[in-house]
């Protein structure tokens, strides 16, 4: 195999693999990544056998295939040495047990193993996939992704719940604690219903592949994985002439077998008390309360007046703090407590101003609308009297 | 108090007293001592001795199996005592305590006179004698206490300090034990005094960081409070038993015994404790612990117990010279609870069955409380198939 590339774009490619590679796995073969060299593309291919990841360079977009083959090369060394070369081209070159790379006068020799040894890794199938604009793909996952759970021992929460139906791609991520809830139109007409749990680490990698946010991306289920393909496109020079695909980008990830919790009973639908606040303010009297208390008592209670927010806490450790600021409020005083950190996380997401919430009373949860067809649940603190 | 648990023995049995009385385990029972009465500590025995060398010491020994339910019963009587003239009561033990009576002169008196007032009401209520030191700091106070023991009565005053402690050995400074006095005389300080001479500095270069402490005691320096409630961090119980058990049917009803046992006590704290820790002592004297994190804290027995047998499964199946259990990660019950969303199908939440089982310890905890620790146990820690 012997491969021309342009450094920067090789750079770029490598960098974006190397994120699934594992540093150590009990499978030596894949620290690896997978190059392919074909008439038409140069392929890296890298995987932690949870997550795969296929990045292809098509030719005449900075590459140059010399010869075709295939090679199995240590990733982290290898990226690292192209992250540090200092030229416009590299060369890489592999034979038997050596793969060279070379940038202007500066290469280095690393040993290589058998490419047979890596494991096979599927193709990205586009019959019964779906489109879906990369940039509506990317909100969903952010909108929802740091809600899912992060401790161990809960299984099925530390994915984001996908389901297609009812015209909509609907995103669900819930610690049991608090949940995030969004979706976006999607014509499901020839689709059959589907509900899958998409592990975290497989959809920050899917938002992370999405190279053009306004280009379509290619969504797939099948049995028990997600599959999604992205590709870069650069427009041609003059009128006319079709745009050029310069990378395609297939990525899969296994998705999590377990019962996602029944979500659906648990978001209010309608609520006694209802408040609108300005986003900004919430967010910075929120954390400027916040920093009294501590990790034993991670509580800060709301109190609602005609007008008015009072925002409170305390700890044994670090004394007691208040707040207050105007919002729109109506109704009998209530109040509320909620660990800060949970609130103060939707509100980073909160795409607009003012930010509403709504509970019916203090055992009960707090339904805050973050953005349009976007809510966020979260279960307040009661203090057992 | 003076020999509490013995002096409690005597007090119930008038034909005692001045006889050598002990409260420990038998010696065949591999019994420690757990309290002399003062007749006795003039053989030598002391507390923590095993009762074998104890009756070795002094052959007269009349030992009285321990009734812990009574010393708790007038630990509470005498704490409640000390109650009356200050809230800030901290307990060291059962029948030791530091009070802080600041600003309670309006009220009551003196220091001297409030020591002296405690003194005889404790003896008026329950018969027994008190040793009380009146002094400005914890350290003080608890040398008074010691310095006229057994019924003492002994005031310190700023001014008497330095010519009180100056005589007195090192390892009479509170917080020094055996090794580190040793350590000081090797340096040549043999009384607080030859510590007192010395300036700051120079014990913080001979000494470390113990050196600033060291040099502050030694002037009667104590900046320590009355803590009434000093947050406990863990609560357990452990037993040696008479002889080895190898049945684990027999552990494991101990092992119930000892989970309801604490997790009564920790109801009573007002305390609740996520890490559950097993605690195994073998024949050959090894020792290992075994412990779980739960999701939620409890002070459920049935919960504790649940934990701790899977943890008992865990030890290597030899003969078990000690058995414990331990709930740590303590929280106040009344601790702002972070409620869930998907209740019993959710991990963190606390389960269905617990919450039905808190109603169930309350009501249990009540005819404990009336009519004591027998009343109501689980069936399956009765030992004998005639006790079922």
């Amino acid at each position: 195999m012997k491969v021309t590339c342009n450094r920067e774009r090789l750079r770029e490619a490598l960098a974006v693999v190397n994120n699934v590679v594992p540093i150590k796995s009990p499978r030596p073969a894949v620290e690896n990544l997978f190059f392919s060299a074909t008439d038409g593309a140069l392929e890296l291919v890298g995987t932690d056998m949870e997550v795969s990841i296929r990045f292809r360079i098509l030719g005449g977009s900075g590459v140059d295939i010399a010869e075709t083959g295939t090679a199995l090369v240590p990733a982290r060394v290898a990226s690292d040495f192209v992250r540090d070369l200092d030229c416009d081209v590299v060369v890489i070159e592999a034979n038997g047990d050596r793969c060279s790379i070379r940038g202007g006068d500066d290469h280095c020799e690393l040993p290589i193993i058998d490419p047979e040894e890596f494991p096979p890794i599927m193709r990205f199938e586009s019959k019964g996939a779906f489109a879906l604009q990369g940039g509506t793909f990317s909100k969903l996952v952010h909108r929802t992704i740091f809600a899912a759970a992060k401790e161990q021992g809960r299984y099925a929460m530390h994915g984001v719940l996908i389901e297609l139906a009812e015209d909509a791609i609907k995103f669900v991520a819930t610690d049991g604690r608090r949940l995030a809830i969004t979706q976006s139109p999607l014509d499901t007409r020839s689709m059959p219903p589907r509900r899958a749990i998409v592990p975290t680490k497989g959809l920050s990698l899917f938002s992370r592949v999405v190279r053009e946010p306004l280009a379509n991306v290619e969504i797939q289920f099948t049995e028990n994985q997600m599959a999604l393909k992205a590709r870069a496109v650069v427009l041609p020079d003059g009128e006319g002439g079709e745009p050029r695909v310069t990378e395609e980008i297939e990525a899969f990830a296994r998705l999590i077998e377990g019962e996602f919790p029944k979500y659906t009973t648990v978001i209010p639908n309608s609520s006694e008390n209802s408040v609108e606040a300005e986003t900004d303010l919430l967010t910075r009297k929120l954390r400027l309360v916040a920093n009294v208390t501590s990790a034993e008592t991670r509580a800060v209670k709301l109190s609602f007046g005609k007008g008015e927010l009072e925002i409170k806490a305390r700890s044994p450790a670090r004394g007691e703090a208040s707040a207050r600021l105007p919002v729109d409020f109506k109704g009998k005083p209530v109040d509320i407590a909620f660990n800060p950190d949970f609130v103060l996380d939707g509100l980073k997401n909160c795409e607009m101003t003012p930010v509403r919430l709504e509970f019916r009373d203090r055992q009960s949860p707090g339904k805050f609308k973050l953005g349009e067809d976007y809510h966020y649940v979260v279960m307040p603190i009661t203090v057992e009297t | 108090m003076d020999a509490f648990y013995a002096s409690i023995e005597i007090r119930d049995d008038p034909s005692l007293a001045g006889r050598p009385v002990a409260v420990g385990g038998t010696a065949e029972k591999r019994g420690v001592i757990a309290a002399a009465s003062y007749a006795a500590r003039t053989f030598g025995v002391r507390s923590a001795m095993s009762t074998a060398r104890a009756q070795a010491l002094c052959p007269g020994l009349v030992l009285i199996p321990p009734h812990f339910d009574k010393y708790t019963r007038e630990s509470r009587r005498i704490m409640q005592v000390f109650q009356r003239y200050t809230p800030l009561v901290e307990p060291l033990s059962l029948d030791e305590a530091y009070l802080d009576v600041a600003g309670c002169e309006r009220l009551f008196g003196s220091a001297d006179s409030i020591g002296m007032r405690i003194k005889h009401e404790i003896l008026r209520e329950t018969g027994l004698v008190a040793s009380i030191g009146v002094a400005p700091t914890k350290f003080l106070a608890k040398l008074a206490s010691d310095m006229d023991k057994p019924d003492g009565f002994r005031v310190i005053h700023a001014e008497q300090v330095p010519a009180l402690l100056a005589p007195l050995p090192v390892g009479r400074i509170h917080g020094i034990g055996e090794r580190t006095a040793k350590r000081l005389e090797r340096l040549g300080y043999r009384t607080i005094g030859d510590l007192a001479a010395r300036s700051r500095e120079e014990l913080e270069r001979e000494l470390g960081s113990l050196g600033g402490w060291v040099h502050e005691l030694a002037r009667g320096i104590d900046p320590r409070r009355v803590t009434p409630r000093r947050p406990e961090k863990s609560h357990g119980m452990e037993r040696t038993f008479e002889r080895d058990i190898a049945s684990r049917e027999e552990l494991r009803r101990h092992l119930m015994e000892f989970c309801e046992e604490v997790a009564y006590d920790l109801r009573h704290r007002g305390l609740r404790g996520r890490t559950i820790t097993l605690k195994a002592r073998f024949a050959d004297f090894e020792t290992i612990t075994r412990s779980k994190t739960l999701d939620f804290a409890t002070h459920l027995g049935p919960r504790i117990y649940a934990v701790a047998r899977e943890l008992l499964e865990r030890v290597p199946e030899h003969p078990l010279r000690l058995l414990g259990v331990q709930v740590s990660g303590l929280e106040d019950v009344r601790a702002p609870l972070q409620q869930t969303l998907f209740g019993e199908a959710d991990a963190l939440a606390v389960p269905e069955r617990d919450q039905k089982l808190e109603r169930v310890a309350a009501g249990l905890d009540k005819l404990r409380d009336k009519y004591g620790a027998a009343a109501v146990r689980p069936a399956s820690t009765l030992a004998q198939a005639g006790e079922r």
